[in-house]
């Protein structure tokens, strides 16, 4: 960990005296930094504004001890009093404008968005910049933003949504003793701790002009982006940190076998997720390449899906089975991902939606049996040639409003893609030229599948740790008819050797987990 | 639309110009371009939904057979159809509601042919065996269970069939689960549904984004013309006019808060009533974010989790609904005498007026800026074209909107917020 740290030091020491040298030599006059801090897409038929100021923290940044600082200090600003309006004027003076702004906070990036109809652009934009600039810090909102989290984490996380519980327990066990690996809202007792004056101070050192990328899109005029990037300027200072923790890549510790945690509790069906860290991010060389493999094997709520046609079309499972290459968050609610989580490292994960408690064994076999198939074997021509039709369209739908696209723009800018300014349409360019040979040297040097992390939600954990180690065949009976090859291929599956160590199952109390 | 202005064309809300048709068999179109780089969306509205079961026994069959539709034909089999909308990248869906049922699919504009051509073809010629029929029931069940687990499905279940006595509104959507327990043994009652109800005389075709009505209108009335009519009305039972309030409980097996839902029977869509349109706004004036009400019970006293309404737009009357998730078991009574004694106050006083036209401009330009895609634009007419079978009923509905007082708002509550057409139902958890 520690050459690691001090080899990044290293490197952003050196771009940084690159970047001056070139300012110094061949563009003296321009103020390059400013650009550089401007995200613009303009869009002239647009009869609305989308805003997004980025700033270059996130839940990473959380001092120990007080996780969930990052977010509680954005919820406050978006959703609290400013020095000028108490939380009810501002509800208030937003109604008639059908206009709102929200911030969002993930492991590396905060983003504070707006969205106003251009008619009503003055009486927005006062709003949206007094959030950011002038926040009350009131103990009123303080109190009420501090319980809705509590009630997230003990109440909604825990007892109501299985499936965010396992992806969130998969993220825990990946990230053990890095920055990221507790979650966004952060401990119930991190949460307990935060305090308003820490708050004030985490605003003070982070929110700052030094530390911010300035997003406008749709139908603005000419004057806007120097508006607001005058505006903000009085945030003053840069990030007080010489070195913030964003510039440094998490070093999950090495997966060695299969490791399982399984969270005991009461519920009906199983919700299971499992993974490993990869190294490939948007816009390296093989990105594109994994991205396609990807949405054959697991496009999110998608037929498509390869995993969804074996586990859910033909033995009627559960209701889908995904993969993912990058950070997904919210995954049951949404068709398509959400910008704005880019992040320094990135898992290969894959989720199966609940299934009935007789099937879990079975169908973690499944998954894995899947991604060894694929590994071992790559993908043929013809599923290469009707994936690549297939995303080079469907991408399309990945950001369909100016805000989405702004958000996409962010994320290039965070991951230094050069898209000259459509991330989407290279990636449909680089979709469109992949050959079969890329696409499966691609899967054969990033994945593979006996060095797996698995997250598993469900009743009678200890029954299951029994026949996980044990490893005996796990036959299923169905309620409604199969069709012979089915059945046949079940006993394959059944039979499927998962090789996990016993001394690797870890069994959790729902209480206990996001306690400290 | 011209830069600064509320209203689009004419002074009227709706923004794009369209364009609508009618074939020899009834079939509706309507063709809407749009800001759209490339896309288009083609929407199928079928004007049944769960409201049309009206056969004892027959609960949640539409939304079944929303399922059936995509088992493909003998031209194209459901694989075959799965693969070709995977070829070309569709985003492609369907739902079911009370009122209708609706199939869609976004698209690259150099796929429309092909769409017509495939939608076409399932609307006319569906063709499936009575195994796969079968199998499909199953995963129905499963969306059941599902559903079930859901504290809010399970308050909305009872509360509509203590509400309504005869009217087909009295089951939700997914139907019960008796109905859909027997729902393998319905494959010749699936046929017959379909020819009742899959008749061009009762779809309506929308597309939006980047298309022209010269290119669209040939294709369609190439690809749908041999549709036959036939469209056969359901007997759905009018609902006598409710005497006296009702009350009813209900347990939930798993972990949650108290749920507490208030119901009105409301009014049939008429979009040209200023008092109909009146009725809706309470929803927000009373109940909304910035109302008295929330204001006191979810940001200052905190008692309650949540405060929403439901508020529906329907072909026959239905309900207007306040739901809230109480903090604390001890809190139900409290939480809905406030609640009520909100509803008894405006029943005499007047809503402020500044306040009404702040909700009529927040109105427009919430509608204004939700048509940024022409998935949006065409999924924001469905249930308008399900109800009236035409898109005008916006514009009438801002017109008349514009018209609607204070005194408006008070006649809509004093008529049809009494307790006589009300339905409260406590939901209990099992902590």
């Amino acid at each position: 960990m520690k050459r690691g740290k001090s080899i990044t030091v290293m490197i952003l020491i050196l771009s940084f005296l690159l970047v001056s040298i070139n300012a110094e030599s061949e563009m003296k006059p321009k103020n390059n930094t400013k650009t550089d801090n401007k995200v613009l897409l303009p869009v002239k038929n647009d009869p609305t504004i989308s805003f997004s100021v980025w700033f270059k923290v996130g839940s990473q940044n959380d001092p120990k001890g007080k996780e969930g600082l990052a977010n509680l200090t954005t919820m406050l600003l978006s959703e609290g009093a400013t020095k000028f309006n108490t939380y009810e004027q501002i509800l208030e003076k937003l109604y008639p404008l059908a206009a709102s702004y929200s911030g969002t906070v993930d492991k590396e990036m905060t983003v504070f968005r707006g969205r106003t109809h251009k008619d009503n652009l003055k009486e927005f934009y006062t709003l949206y910049i007094q959030a950011i600039l002038n926040p009350a810090f009131s103990e009123t909102d303080f109190t009420r933003l501090k319980s809705d989290v509590l009630n997230y984490i003990e109440n909604e996380l825990r007892y109501s949504s299985d499936e965010e519980l396992g992806k969130e327990a998969l993220n825990r066990f990946v990230f053990e003793g890095t920055a990221y690996e507790h979650l966004t809202e952060g401990t119930i007792e991190s949460v307990k701790s935060i305090t308003i004056e820490d708050v004030k101070a985490f605003y003070a050192r982070h929110f700052t002009a030094g530390n911010l990328v300035i997003g406008i899109g749709g139908g603005y005029s000419k004057d806007l982006p120097t508006k607001l990037e005058k505006d903000l300027s009085i945030l003053g200072g840069t990030d007080n940190e010489t070195l913030p923790p964003s510039a440094i890549k998490p070093q999950p510790r090495p997966i060695r076998g299969m490791e399982v945690n399984i969270i005991d509790k009461k519920c009906d069906a199983t919700a299971i997720s499992f993974g490993f860290p990869i190294d490939v991010l948007r816009g390296d060389k093989d990105f594109f390449a994994l991205y396609l493999f990807n949405s054959w094997f697991g496009e999110h709520r998608n037929q498509s899906s390869h995993l969804y046609q074996v586990i859910r079309e033909k033995r009627g499972l559960n209701y889908g089975d995904y993969s993912y290459i990058e950070a997904f968050l919210h995954g049951g609610g949404l068709n398509v991902p959400e910008p704005n989580t880019p992040r320094k490292q990135q898992l290969f994960e894959v989720w199966i939606r609940p299934v009935q408690h007789q099937y879990k064994h079975f169908a973690l076999r499944a998954a894995v049996r899947e991604l060894k198939k694929v590994v071992q074997n790559g993908l043929t021509q013809e599923q290469l040639d009707l994936t690549k039709k297939y995303l080079y369209n469907y991408s399309l739908f990945y950001a369909q409003t100016t805000s989405k696209r702004l958000g996409y723009q962010l994320d290039s800018k965070f991951y230094g893609v050069e898209d000259g300014g459509n991330y989407i349409e290279l990636f449909r360019q680089k979709i469109k030229a992949l050959t079969l040979a890329e696409v499966n040297a691609a899967i054969k040097k990033h994945l593979q599948f006996s060095n797996l992390k698995i997250a598993i939600v469900t009743s009678e954990a200890s029954k299951l740790a029994s026949s996980l180690s044990a490893d005996a065949p796990s036959p299923v009976k169905y309620d409604i008819p199969m069709t012979d090859d089915v059945l046949k291929e079940d006993k394959e599956i059944e039979a499927f050797q998962l090789r996990i160590d016993p001394n690797k199952i870890k069994i959790f109390k729902i209480e206990d987990m996001f306690l400290k | 639309m011209t830069a600064g202005a509320i209203s689009g064309k004419d002074g009227k809300i709706f923004p794009f110009d369209y364009k609508t048709f009618t074939l020899e068999n009834g079939l509706k179109v309507f063709v809407i371009p749009t800001p759209a780089q490339g896309l288009v969306s083609y929407y199928s509205v079928v004007r049944t939904g769960s409201r049309d079961e009206f056969e004892k026994g027959y609960s949640g069959f539409a939304h079944f057979f929303e399922h059936m539709m995509f088992r493909g034909t003998k031209k194209y089999p459901g694989a075959v159809y799965d693969g070709l909308t995977i070829e070309m990248g569709a985003n492609a869906n369907a739902y079911t509601t009370d009122d209708y049922t609706c199939y869609h699919l976004s698209i690259t504009k150099d796929n429309l042919e092909k769409v017509i051509e495939l939608e076409s073809d399932r609307f006319q010629n569906l063709s499936y065996e009575e195994d796969p029929f079968k199998t499909e029931s199953g995963a129905v069940y499963g969306e059941y269970r599902k559903g079930k687990t859901d504290p809010y499905f399970v308050t909305y279940e009872k509360l509509y069939e203590s509400a309504f006595d005869l009217h087909t509104y009295r089951h939700t959507t997914i139907g019960y689960e008796k109905d859909i327990a027997a729902m393998p043994t319905m494959y010749k009652y699936s046929i017959n549904f379909f020819k009742r109800y899959y008749r061009p005389e009762n779809v309506v075709i929308v597309v939006t984004g980047d298309v022209k009505l010269e290119t669209v209108k040939p294709l369609i009335e190439s690809y749908y013309k041999d549709w036959k009519k036939g469209y056969v009305t359901p007997k759905i039972e009018t609902e006598p006019e409710q005497a006296t309030p009702r009350i009813a409980n209900v347990d939930y097996p798993g972990k949650s808060q108290p749920i507490l839902a208030i119901g009105y029977k409301s009014l049939a869509y008429n979009p040209t009533d200023r008092i109909y349109v009146a009725a809706g706004l309470v929803a927000d004036l009373l109940f909304g974010e910035t109302s008295d009400l929330y204001q006191k019970l979810v940001l200052r006293e905190q008692k309650v989790q949540s405060l929403g309404t439901e508020f529906n737009e329907n072909r026959d009357p239905n309900l207007n609904i306040i739901l809230t998730m109480v903090k604390e078991l001890g809190d139900i009574d409290y939480v809905k005498n406030t609640i009520l004694d909100e509803i008894t106050s405006y029943q005499t006083k007047l809503v402020d007026k500044d306040k009404l036209a702040k909700l009529k401009k927040r109105m427009k330009y919430g509608y204004l800026m939700n048509l940024d895609t022409p998935d949006k634009v065409a999924g924001g007419l469905a249930r308008e074209i399900a109800l009236t079978a035409d898109i005008e009923g916006v514009n009438t509905y801002f017109v008349t909107l514009a018209k609607v007082t204070p005194e408006d708002i008070r006649t809509a509550l004093k008529e049809y917020f009494t307790p006589k057409r009300s339905t409260i139902v406590t939901m209990k958890g099992a902590n």
